[in-house]
């Protein structure tokens, strides 16, 4: 299995030049100040707010849950083998191709030659 | 003789006869034959026995299809008699036979199959559990193809080489060289590979109407030859398309094998093979057609054989295929095959066509006209004779079955339904499938046609075209047209505008003659009751499969062909998709009863065609990094070891327990190289809030000249890697890092900040610092020798950081810490200083007995320390507070957004995790111990499991026996409920068969000066003189280049503390040096790296940064390359002094990071296509520029000045190893290490 990615800095490259950093996830979840500790305190936004129980469920989703669905998703890519960038794509991992957002269909074409039926 | 008469389409030398042995004898051919027609030429006809029943088997085919033709060569198995040329003396022999292959004794097996059913090996033999080992060892000595000998050397030489093309073209025939042609002529860089010595295809040997089609396509070869852009390489097969058109594949460099494509080394082994791959941006597949093998009784006996083998061998090797021969083919080129033999002088009796209808109605004619018997829809059905042919049997296929037979003799003729055919020779062949295993590969699919019978492309990946013979179409042409056509389409899919030429030679296309009719017969017709239909009447040759054991699959249910493919294991061997693939898919259908096309092919995997393991494997160059101490190391007698990248010192003597290395630690002084260390220089506004986010500790308590130590954890709050931190000005940090994490650190810091948009640089110092540990009570008296600088533990205390000068005035930053247990101090000096520096530390340490440590002696005396090593007592159940480090955690800092600290919060609390204990080991327990004298160095092995009941609760991460304690002591990870002091341990550990129990106390994990006192100050040593002498005036500071060539100098120059060679006694005349190629070692050049958000608004040394990254600039001999969005390297290559690094902290000096190589020549090309796929010469881009990228997987900063210069620079530790490789992978193309003179030559040439 091989595939290439598209670096912003270097272009098309073999996948062994890069590491995965996994998919686009947003930012760390914000921590819950120990301090407080009363739930009240969390406001309308459990993730950031000080309600340790919620905090930590946000955390945990944000560091351990990835979906794996056989669609395009954006994720991140170090360059390590070349420029040292770290960049953020879309790829679909069905096919192993860089795809845009929605999965438009992969590429490929009919053969050509003449109709034989 | 079985030679014919000289006929113009043949390839072999008449005058230059070869002699080889055969199973002991000698025989003779000729230079041009391959092995398989130099046998069959010598009258040979068994050339092995089969797979499993030990059939005599001869050549069916000459493409190296399958297992009945490979045999072994000089001692090595399983080579191809249809594709290796013959060599003078080759020692041949036949395989899987006990004696003559005449007369194998396991022959009787063949009567035996009613025993041997599909799946046998998967469904017997299992009850009782015995059996299965039993049968298992006695069924693989009768089983099986070559014998591989352990004491036959791996033979010739292997080669890699990384093409990069526009279109890749697969296949020399009339299609894939008009497709080649089609896109050099628009100026496209082209690479074609032929898996044939020569180009042509199957017009190479054919002959119609008394005229070789050869001539037909002739001119295309010349011009392809000629052509500038376009790279020819033939005997290279294609062994498979992965994602994104990277075709792989090899080539046969042996004797008789042409060299071309790229320069041979010339020593023509016949085993010198050639790994390649090639990145194209198109490809066309053109791998024409071959035949599908007719299934009938005994179909593979000695003299049965595909049409292609049978006028190859007459055609091609002037070989006579047999002497009285009858056709049972199913296509027209089966026809025409049987003319031209006729017309050759083999005796030809009857010519069965499978097809009742659809001839070519000249062939017919021509087939009439020779006297010859033709009939159409008939088949054979079985073959009589043991050991080769003698008789066929053909029947007419609508009528099936019935009849009696008449006999048909020399004389010919004949009435009925079924006939006899005296003879020794059956040209079999169901017709023609598209050779699909490559384009299989690359993901297209197929569908069984209706009109052609056959197996037609239906859908192609992205930028992969078809044309020819894979099309099924016949007409010359038609083949040359649809590779035109193709030719464009990968033009167009490459950017070019062709669509005119393209629309007119589609619509040329549509006027030609269209993909050829095949027929859809897959076994012949059945007759005779004597023998079970299909039992010996062969799908698949390589493992034996019958029809017999198809219909058996399919009565187990594993009814369609991917399922049967496993259980009866039908091409699995070597021949795969080639002989049984399409018959299978077309077999099961008809054994179901459903249409013909019912099944879809199974799936052909790569390698389409097997290369030699040797040949995959590779040059396997050992390429690692090396401290700037590793020689000095090396002539101590170190023993050294793999650690990540770096090869490094583990042991000083054969006593694997160094207790005189830990022992000098302790009592005296010792010396250790802590080069790979990770090292690293980070500024800018936002530096700190950057090392807030991933040390677990308060960074702003980092403070100058002292050293902070902390940890970075993972999000799950693991311990990753620890170090210390110095503040090194206003927003300006140096740190540290655990070797292993050096490579990584980076990456890291730029993970974990990529959302928040800060501004701040980071620089690997790595490989450009050196770092040197004296520890030991003595350790200052030493150091105190070669410096000035204040030591007292006033004025450089326990942790502190002070910037010294050593010896003749080098710089270097010293740490005091004290991993080791001991006054140690930890010197920071440039990489090319280091071996000076060094040295004066034996010098100064000579009156105190001063040695050298390993890597196995610091584990032991941080162990005894109770300092742990990540990795080692860590691991991925294990957060920062269970080794008992939490007291590093900032807990009241969540504003940062620590890395781990989200998980640490919530794990704090928990129980039944492993906690890090420390061991005291009592005796050996139970059967080990009881009555035998106790060995000191009898321990529990690192890894031992701690059992608690029928449990297991935790392992021991490290045990050693300590002089120093006089006990063995350890560190163990176990489940909190059993760390309390003083609780006893159970430990197993398992030898072989045997399990010893220890028994061991939880004890602190601090034996060694637990309150730490030896580090904070300095014990009383050993004087052995009073007070401190002067120190006598150092030697002069060098600096040494990572690399030495292993060539004389003849001329040095002594040039800022380097000795730079400006020409070695081997290089060559400046009038020849570009001719090939030379390696200069530019290593003592200055280099700087620059760095900032706004790096356009610098100027550095008054020179613009290019605008975007990958350009590079040349003025006043500085080179100036933009890297990325912030960074850019410039290098010193003009004549004279360096100048001075500018003041401003965007600049890092980085001579010592790098090792910095010139690569000058015409051949250079050829050298870094051995050790690279990186497109370095991509015509399209303005020189000179700079590519990122792996260089013998080593990740290089490349510049291409020239077709003839390339300028190339990597991490320094690299240095020697990767030359090593670099030469003697770009042997071959001349490449030599030169002076420094080649390249200050080349850039005044470049100048004027
Ligand atoms: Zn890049």
């Amino acid at each position: 299995m091989t595939f290439r990615l598209t670096c912003p800095v270097c272009g098309k490259r073999d996948v062994y030049e890069f590491t995965y950093g996994g998919p686009e996830r947003g930012p760390r979840p914000a921590e819950a100040d120990p301090a407080s500790g009363s739930q009240a305190a969390g406001g309308s936004d459990p993730a950031a707010g000080s309600d340790p129980a919620a905090a930590a469920e946000a955390h945990f989703r944000w560091a351990q849950f990835r979906m794996n669905r056989p669609e395009p998703q954006e994720e991140w890519w170090h360059h390590g083998a070349g420029c040292g960038v770290w960049f953020s794509t879309w790829r679909d991992p069905a096919t192993n191709r860089e795809a845009p957002p929605g999965g438009a269909e992969a590429g490929g074409h009919e053969a050509s030659g003449r109709d034989s039926s | 003789m079985s030679r014919l008469p000289p006929s113009s389409t043949e390839r072999i030398d008449r005058s230059r006869p070869l002699g080889f042995r055969w199973c002991g004898r000698a025989l003779e051919g000729f230079e041009g034959d391959t092995v398989a027609s130099a046998l069959w030429g010598a009258g040979v006809r068994t050339f092995g026995r089969s797979f499993e029943y030990h059939r005599p088997r001869g050549l069916h085919d000459l493409e190296g299809e399958g297992s009945s033709q490979l045999v072994s060569i000089d001692g090595v198995p399983n080579q191809s008699a249809g594709t290796t040329p013959l060599r003078e003396g080759m020692d041949v022999g036949a395989q899987n036979v006990r004696g003559d292959p005449r007369f194998d004794v396991f022959g009787l097996l063949d009567r035996l199959d009613r025993f041997m059913p599909a799946g046998f090996y998967y469904r017997l033999f299992h009850r009782p559990a015995w059996a299965a080992r039993f049968f298992q060892e006695r069924m693989r000595g009768l089983a099986g193809l070559g014998v591989l000998r352990p004491d036959v050397p791996d033979r010739g030489e292997r080669a890699e080489r990384y093409l990069n093309a526009d279109v890749a073209v697969v296949g020399g025939g009339p299609a894939g060289m008009s497709a080649a042609l089609e896109a050099g002529r628009l100026g496209l860089r082209v690479c074609l590979f032929e898996r044939r010595p020569w180009l042509g295809g199957h017009l190479d040997w054919r002959v119609r109407d008394s005229r070789p089609l050869a001539g037909e396509v002739s001119a295309l070869a010349d011009e392809l030859e000629r052509m500038e852009s376009m790279r020819v390489f033939r005997h290279a097969p294609v062994t498979g398309i992965w994602g994104e058109n990277l075709l792989t594949g090899f080539q046969y460099r042996g004797a008789g094998g042409p060299t071309d494509g790229w320069t041979g080394s010339g020593t023509a082994e016949a085993f010198d093979e050639t790994h390649w791959e090639c990145r194209a941006r198109a490809v066309v597949v053109a791998t024409g057609s071959i035949e599908r093998p007719l299934v009938f009784e005994h179909n593979d006996r000695p003299g049965v054989m595909q049409v292609d083998t049978a006028i190859r061998l007459a055609r091609t090797y002037g070989v006579r295929p047999g002497t009285a021969a009858a056709f049972s083919v199913g296509d027209d080129l089966g026809l025409e095959a049987a003319v031209d033999l006729a017309s050759l002088g083999v005796d030809v009796r009857m010519v069965a066509d499978a097809r009742h209808e659809g001839h070519d109605e000249a062939l017919v004619a021509a087939l009439v006209e020779a006297g010859i018997d033709f009939r159409p829809g008939w088949a054979a059905t079985r073959v009589r004779g043991r050991s080769r042919v003698r008789r066929v049997e053909l029947a007419d296929r609508t009528t099936t079955g019935a009849g009696s037979g008449a006999t048909v003799g020399s004389a010919g003729g004949g009435a009925g339904d079924s006939l006899r055919v005296a003879c020794d020779l059956l040209v079999a062949s169901a017709g023609r499938q598209p050779d699909i295993g490559v384009l299989s590969c690359a993901g297209a699919r197929f569908r069984h046609g209706q009109r052609t019978r056959t197996f037609e492309l239906e859908r192609l990946p992205p930028d992969v075209f078809a044309a020819g013979g894979v099309l099924r179409l016949t007409d010359v042409e038609a083949l040359t047209t649809s590779g035109r056509t193709a030719g464009l389409e990968a033009a167009a899919a490459c950017g070019a505008d062709v669509a005119e030429a393209l629309a007119r030679e589609r619509a040329r296309l549509a006027d030609l003659p269209g993909p050829a009719r095949g027929s859809s017969i897959v076994r012949g017709p059945v007759a005779g009751r004597r023998l079970a239909p299909g039992r010996k009447a062969f799908l698949d040759f390589d493992e034996d499969g019958t029809w017999k054991n198809a219909a058996q699959s399919a009565a187990y249910a594993f009814d369609v062909p991917e399922l049967a493919k496993r259980f009866g294991n039908f091409g699995l061997g070597p021949g795969q998709y080639r002989v049984p693939g399409q018959n299978l898919a077309m077999a099961m259908a008809e054994i179901a009863g459903r249409p013909i096309g019912s099944f879809a092919a199974t799936t052909v995997r790569p390698p389409v065609i097997p290369p030699s393991l040797a040949t995959l494997a590779g040059p396997n160059h050992d390429i690692h990094k090396r401290t700037p101490l590793h020689d000095d190391q090396a002539s101590r007698g170190a023993v050294f070891r793999r650690a990540g990248p770096w090869l490094r010192a583990r042991y000083f003597s054969a006593d694997r327990q160094c207790l005189e290395e830990i022992r000098n630690v302790r009592e005296n002084v010792g010396l250790l190289d802590s080069s790979p260390l990770g090292k690293f220089r980070i500024w800018g506004p936002d530096a700190l809030r950057a090392l807030q986010r991933v040390y677990i500790s308060d960074m702003t308590r980092a403070r100058p000249g002292r050293c902070t130590y902390s940890a970075m954890c993972n999000d799950t709050g693991n311990i990753i890697d620890d170090g210390v931190v110095v503040r090194t000005g206003e927003d300006e940090f140096y740190f540290t890092t655990s070797s292993n994490r050096a490579g990584t650190t980076v990456e890291w810091l730029r993970f974990h900040t990529r959302y928040d948009g800060w501004d701040y640089n980071l620089v690997n110092l790595t490989d450009a610092l050196a770092s040197i540990n004296v520890a030991g009570p003595n350790a200052r008296r030493v150091l105190e020798k070669i410096t000035d600088a204040e030591l007292s533990d006033e004025a450089f205390p326990y942790l502190g950081c002070r910037e010294i000068e050593v010896g003749d005035g080098v710089a270097a930053r010293c740490l005091r810490l004290g991993f080791v247990g001991e006054l140690s101090y930890e010197l920071h000096l440039r990489a090319s200083h280091a071996r000076y520096v060094w040295d004066l530390l034996w010098e100064a340490g000579a009156e105190y007995g001063i040695r050298p440590f390993g890597l196995e002696a610091q584990n032991c005396l941080r162990a005894e320390k109770g300092h742990v090593i990540i990795g080692t007592e860590s691991e991925q159940r294990v957060t920062l507070l269970d080794i008992g480090m939490g007291w590093l955690w900032d807990r009241e800092d969540t504003a940062s957004g620590k890395v781990g600290a989200a998980a640490l919060r919530y794990c704090e609390g928990q129980s039944g995790r492993l906690k890090l204990v420390g061991l005291r080991v009592d005796d050996p327990a139970g059967d080990a111990g009881a009555g035998t004298a106790r060995d000191p160095t009898h321990r529990p092995e690192d890894g031992a499991l701690v059992v608690d009941g029928d449990r297991i609760a935790g392992f021991v991460c490290t045990t050693r026996h300590s002089e120093t304690l006089g006990w063995q002591y350890g560190l163990a990870l176990v489940e909190d409920r059993l760390a309390e002091r003083g609780r006893s341990l159970d430990l197993y550990e398992s030898l072989g068969r045997r399990t010893v129990r220890w028994t061991a106390t939880v004890v602190p994990p601090h034996f060694h000066d637990p309150k730490g006192q030896r580090l904070r100050i300095a014990p009383e040593g050993r004087p052995r003189r009073p007070g401190k002498a002067p120190s006598p005036p150092a030697p002069a500071a060098h600096r040494r280049s990572p690399v030495r060539f292993d060539a004389a100098p003849a001329r040095t120059e002594r040039r800022a503390g380097w000795n730079v060679v400006l020409d070695y006694e081997s290089d060559r005349a400046p009038a020849d040096v570009m001719r090939r190629a030379s390696l200069v070692d530019l290593s003592h050049r200055a280099r700087w790296d620059v760095q900032n958000r706004d790096i356009g608004t610098l100027r550095p040394f008054g020179l613009d940064v290019p605008g975007t990254p990958g350009k590079v600039a040349v003025r006043d001999g500085l080179m100036i390359n933009r890297m990325n969005g912030t960074q850019a390297s410039v290098w010193h290559v003009g004549p004279g002094a360096a100048p001075a690094m500018p003041d401003g902290p965007h600049y890092t000096d980085t001579t010592d990071s790098h090792c910095w190589l010139a690569l000058l020549g015409d051949s250079v090309p050829e050298v870094l296509e051995s050790v690279t796929g990186l497109d370095l010469f991509d015509p399209a881009r303005a020189r000179p520029f700079l590519t990122q990228g792996p260089v013998l997987h080593v990740p290089c900063q490349i510049v291409t000045w020239r077709g003839d210069a390339v300028l190339l620079a990597f991490s320094r530790g690299y240095g020697q190893t990767f030359v090593e490789a670099l030469l003697e992978s770009g042997r071959h193309a001349g490449l030599r290490p030169a002076g420094e003179r080649v390249f200050t030559d080349w850039s005044h040439a470049l100048k004027s």
